[in-house]
């Protein structure tokens, strides 16, 4: 297919997609480079969490192209393929509510992120068979590193509802780095969280970025830490490609100051 | 040591051994010889419950078709054994292949688009099943019933009452620990997820309309499994056994004894078919009001227990281990 992504992990060209009239995402296009914390920012309702859906294929835009290069260096387009199987080109996406199962522990709810990397068939399970027996143990093995590398190593057993919610976003990253991805949709990964927390959590996503290898697309509303983690950010208003760049370059786009400070007149303000 | 005891395994066959004494117990006169059915006819009930939980508790599913789906695998079985003379396993892999392939039709049409539409799907199809019950007179000779024998396995061994007791009770744990070891796997984990939050589940690579057949089709074989014991057991299956009403017991059953609990829905049967028959029969003034008794008990475990009355266990032991530190 299309070689035209060289040293990229996604390349968005031309997306656009409408809800009845209103056109939520227009003409938008960005890459991420291999490697890369890319931030995408915007005002409320600027269509991020559209972005992202769109992406992950939640919604199938009305036109443009989503080009993913997987860990064997061959390029899918995203549009081609299901939302579940999406997960298993090695990009995954955690959620701005985080999207856990309560009655489950904190091990079982990360071993989901392992769920299509299982071979074993209904048979295998039922009977326990060894090539499960073996398997579950493999990826419980694996899910216990991931929870040791965020440090919650020893709440494994613990069932996840009534964690703090600074433990259940982590839980929610080591379900997302189970299946060990090319790219990590990360959205809003700050709210909710205190300052200690949200500098802990700038650290994880360089370290996401510098020992697993892998790039990650952010949204979020803190603009501190979109400032202090992000290589290069996106900025984007009503839907609207507005300007790319590194932070510095962003902060004195006159373009993103209007959308975000309003320095014009807007009558919508 | 303290391993081998928590081998839930071994709870299991524990528990099928305690079961299996209840016929010598009724010999040596301890017990009604009666009670060996209602209890017999309790574990079927049971096993279809089982299914019914896998579909509600871990997915998430509602199916008011359950009792449809037993009273076809039933005829379908006694059918084939008397009418046809085939060999009891062959028509039990028969009658439970049928209904299930049926459940997994009606998932297909009904299962696309969202949950709830399958619970309509299903009473439809339980109402079609039972007038077919009552109008197919060729098959299920109608109001009059259709009568079953005992099994014969293998086309030599002819089982008694208690034999098929035995057998009720050896295909409940087998069912017991089957479903214990596909909830807590992959496919567990991933009906868990697809109930906690659909997004979040295909965000991780569950197939929905996969995963929710499964259940589905799980459900409906389970229900089917449960009707072929019921009619070799009971040996007798009229249309108005596989009503509305029985398909609302089970949800009754899963309710009260403990969503997602596999000892929890065989209490629920207990509460359900067994007290009634065992204790409130017995008593003049309660005989009439043992039918209440479902509606008041829900209410009560809604309130107390939101998660069933199973959970009552892990509360009584809290409080015993707490008198024993507070008395030290």
């Amino acid at each position: 297919m299309q070689n035209n992504i060289d040293g990229l992990v996604l390349k968005v060209d031309g997306l656009s997609i409408a809800f009845g009239g209103l056109k939520a995402v227009d003409n938008l296009s960005f890459d991420i480079k291999e490697n890369e914390v890319f931030g995408l920012i915007g005002p409320n309702g600027a269509g991020k969490t559209t972005v992202f859906n769109c992406i992950t294929q939640f919604y199938k835009p009305n036109s443009g192209d989503i080009l993913f290069k997987d860990r064997n260096g061959s390029v899918h387009n995203l549009l081609d393929k299901n939302v579940h199987d999406i997960i298993k080109l090695g990009l995954v996406r955690t959620f701005q509510n985080v999207e856990l199962i309560r009655e489950l522990s904190i091990i079982d709810n990360v071993l989901i992120g392992a769920h299509v990397d299982f071979k074993s068939n209904i048979l295998d399970q039922a009977l326990r068979l060894p090539r499960a027996r073996k398997e579950e143990k493999k990826y419980r093995a694996e899910a216990m590193r991931v929870l040791s590398i965020l440090g919650i190593e020893d709440r494994a057993d613990a069932p996840a509802g009534g964690q703090p919610y600074g433990v259940l976003k982590k839980v929610e990253f080591a379900r997302a780095l189970m299946s060990n991805p090319r790219l990590i949709i990360l959205d809003e990964p700050a709210a909710g969280l205190n300052d200690v927390e949200t500098i802990e959590l700038s650290k994880l996503i360089r370290r996401l970025r510098d020992e697993l290898n892998c790039s990650i697309l952010l949204v979020e509303h803190d603009m501190r830490l979109v400032m202090e983690v992000c290589d290069r950010i996106c900025a984007i208003s009503f839907g609207k490609f507005l300007a790319v760049g590194t932070p510095k370059e962003i902060k004195e786009n006159k373009d993103v100051q209007v959308a975000y400070l309003g320095i014009e007149v807007d009558e919508n303000a | 040591m303290k391993k081998i005891i928590k081998n839930p395994y071994l709870h299991f066959v524990l528990l099928g051994l305690i079961l299996a004494l209840v016929p010598t117990l009724a010999k040596m006169g301890l017990m009604k010889t009666s009670y060996l059915t209602t209890l017999g006819g309790t574990f079927i009930f049971a096993i279809a419950a089982l299914g019914l939980n896998i579909l509600l508790g871990y997915s998430g599913l509602i199916s008011l078709g359950t009792a449809g789906f037993m009273g076809f695998a039933a005829y379908l079985s006694a059918y084939f054994t008397a009418d046809l003379a085939l060999p009891f396993e062959l028509s039990i892999i028969l009658a439970v292949v049928i209904p299930t392939l049926l459940g997994i039709l009606v998932g297909l049409v009904s299962l696309k688009i969202e949950g709830i539409y399958l619970a309509i799907a299903t009473l439809a199809v339980s109402e079609i099943l039972k007038k077919t019950f009552e109008e197919f007179d060729f098959f299920t000779n109608g109001f009059s019933g259709k009568t079953a024998q005992y099994p014969t396995l293998l086309g030599t061994f002819e089982l008694d009452r208690a034999g098929t007791y035995y057998f009720v009770v050896a295909i409940l744990i087998l069912v017991m620990l089957l479903t214990y070891n596909l909830m807590n796997g992959r496919l567990g984990r991933a009906l868990n997820a697809m109930r906690g939050s659909e997004a979040a589940s295909q965000a991780m690579g569950v197939n929905l309309l996969n995963h929710r057949l499964i259940a589905f089709a799980l459900a409906t074989m389970y229900a089917a499994i449960a009707g072929v014991l019921y009619v070799h057991f009971v040996k007798y299956s009229y249309p108005t056994i596989w009503s509305l009403n029985l398909s609302l017991n089970f949800l009754a059953m899963i309710v009260i004894g403990g969503l997602r609990s596999i000892y929890g829905t065989l209490l629920g049967a207990f509460i359900v078919f067994a007290v009634p028959d065992l204790l409130l029969k017995q008593v003049p003034f309660f005989s009439d009001l043992s039918y209440v008794l479902n509606g008041i008990l829900i209410i009560v475990v809604i309130i107390f227990y939101p998660n069933g009355l199973v959970h009552m266990f892990t509360d009584l032991k809290r409080f015993i281990v707490k008198l024993v530190k507070g008395e030290k």
